[in-house]
């Protein structure tokens, strides 16, 4: 037990987004403004009230938290962002549970806005990404000197160890894409929506082998938020609270490569066979994987949804390319993943539209593709980081 | 002499005895003479226990592929004519592990474990590039 018990002690009280797409021609603080009124309006909050914001995702492609405060007319008393990448959802909803019950803050948006086509110069791959070539390697084991470039290339790394290790296929894979599709047709949010099967994904290029196009999540535009506050500001408000029971945070270090659990032996990791244990997640929540009614995940690539399976326990290593056949992470299968689509088939806005999907869910608010009485859902990566949310 | 327009690397302070090396068509990695440690990237002291204890040491050139993957959309234009193209992990008997090319070999015939030898390739004046090829015997 941890000195500052937080279980339960913090909630999301708002969700919000802007529309989602290809190319909206909207800049990212527009996308931004109308995600985070709209997430008070959900909360029942005025302007404000909103004292607090962590942004994921800044210049370049986002708006930077200083300047949302500024054009939107926020009163800011703490502020906070990190840099450009998806893995910092958790992290963000971490600080913000600390810093509403630390006193710093009443209640704290937490979002990111994304403009990919507004972008000059292609930013994920290519002579755009500067992190790429930065000394000691890209965020992602980006080597450019070796023409290795882009999220997806690691991505492929491990997909292609992952094959030859435990013996599975880009078929199995493929169950992943159709399976979150699926949830994206119930979804009329997402910007993906046409079925598609296992043929489709078979035959869709490859972009980096073994992974094709199909593996491969969307690049668009839009803006989500969520409002931290604490517990019991949260169950004073308009909608029904959504408690933060566990938060797992992000580890790093050369045991860590950002697509997959330690032992895999990938990058510096060394290699041997994992085994997850209670992870502190569940310790905290005080439930077990069993207990969990969905599960969502960072799902930038098809086979992060396998690691991160295996991370924290649901399957042994190697044996999430079975589990994933059959529809069992489909909806009203033994373990739905992803119900708004995912980052595959919603859209990518680094998994803030992931967070707005849950607090839906734990609401019953999500209609066609409810999850008939969810009372906790986890979100957790093959990165390691996690948050258990249970319905208030 | 055509123009090298791939990417070439940031030298630091802390990687310019590995590309010097390179230069010289040497592999070499920094050692911990205290625990033995062989690591790569270069650091400023040694990753596992912290010692000052750093030595450059030349290493033997092979390994085995750990695990590759073939690009084929060229996110760089300087890459566009070697479509599709091989990016491979090669883990060192030394055992760091190292990004690179293998050179030599048909993209069909890579595998996993396949055992591999360190080439040199003069990409400009200053910058040697470590790539790797196939090798009939290996002896580990
Ligand atoms: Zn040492």
């Amino acid at each position: 037990m941890s000195l500052w018990d937080l279980r339960e002690k913090a909630a999301i009280c708002g969700v919000g987004h802007s529309p989602y797409g290809r190319r909206l021609n909207r800049s990212a603080i527009d996308l931004a403004g109308e995600a985070i009124r709209q997430a008070a309006a959900d909360a029942g909050l005025r302007r404000d009230d909103l004292d607090g914001l962590i942004v994921s995702f800044g210049t370049p492609i986002g708006a930077d938290a200083d300047t949302l405060a500024y054009v939107l007319g926020l009163k800011l008393r703490c502020y906070l962002q990190t840099w450009a990448h998806g893995r910092f959802t958790a992290s963000c909803i971490q600080w913000a549970a600390m810093a509403v019950n630390a006193g710093l803050a009443r209640y704290v948006a937490c979002m990111a806005a994304v403009s990919f086509s507004g972008l000059r110069k292609p930013m994920m791959g290519g002579a755009g990404d500067t992190e790429g070539a930065r000394e000691g390697g890209g965020g992602h084991g980006e080597d450019p000197v070796f023409g290795m470039t882009s999220p997806g290339a690691g991505a492929a790394l491990v997909a292609r160890k992952y094959f030859a290790r435990y013996g599975a296929t880009s078929r199995q894979l493929a169950a992943v894409a159709v399976a979150f599709r699926k949830h994206a047709a119930l979804n009329p949010a997402a910007i993906m929506r046409e079925p598609i099967s296992v043929e489709d994904h078979q035959n869709s290029r490859f972009v980096c082998e073994p992974l094709h196009l199909l593996d491969y999540c969307l690049i668009n535009d839009g803006a989500a938020c969520v409002i931290v506050t604490t517990a019991e500001r949260a169950r004073d408000l308009r909608k029904p609270p959504v408690y933060i029971s566990g938060m797992q945070g992000l580890p790093a270090g050369r045991e860590e490569f950002i697509w997959t659990y330690p032992g895999f032996g990938i990058s510096q990791q060394a290699e041997y066979d994992y085994e997850p244990g209670l992870q502190p997640v569940y310790q905290m929540a005080g439930v077990t994987p069993a207990e969990i009614d969905a599960l969502f995940t960072y799902d930038a690539f098809s086979i992060l949804v396998w690691t991160a399976l295996e991370r924290f326990g649901f399957c042994r290593p190697g044996e999430a390319a079975a589990f994933t056949q059959e529809g069992r992470i489909e909806l009203g299968g033994a373990l739905p993943m992803n119900t708004n689509g995912g980052l595959l088939s919603e859209a990518h806005i680094m998994g803030w539209n992931h967070q707005v999907e849950i607090v839906r869910q734990l609401r019953g608010e999500c209609g066609a593709r409810q999850i008939a009485n969810a009372q906790i859902i986890q979100w957790a990566n093959a990165y390691g980081d996690s948050l258990i949310y249970r319905r208030g | 002499m055509t123009t090298y327009t791939k990417p070439l690397p940031a030298i630091s302070s802390l990687n310019r005895p590995y590309w010097e090396a390179l230069k010289r068509h040497e592999l070499k990695l920094q050692r911990c003479t205290e625990c033995g440690k062989v690591w790569y990237p270069p650091a400023p002291f040694c990753p596992a226990c912290w010692s000052d204890a750093v030595t450059w040491q030349r290493l033997s050139g092979r390994g085995r592929v750990n695990s590759w993957v073939v690009f084929h959309q060229a996110y760089f234009p300087s890459f566009q004519d070697d479509l599709p193209y091989n990016v491979a992990e090669v883990e060192l008997e030394e055992g760091p592990r190292l990004l690179t090319n293998l050179v030599g070999v048909d993209l069909a015939e890579i595998r996993i474990g396949m055992p591999v030898e360190v080439v040199f390739e003069d990409v400009t004046p200053e910058i040697t590039l470590a790539k790797f090829r196939p090798v009939e015997q290996h002896s580990r």
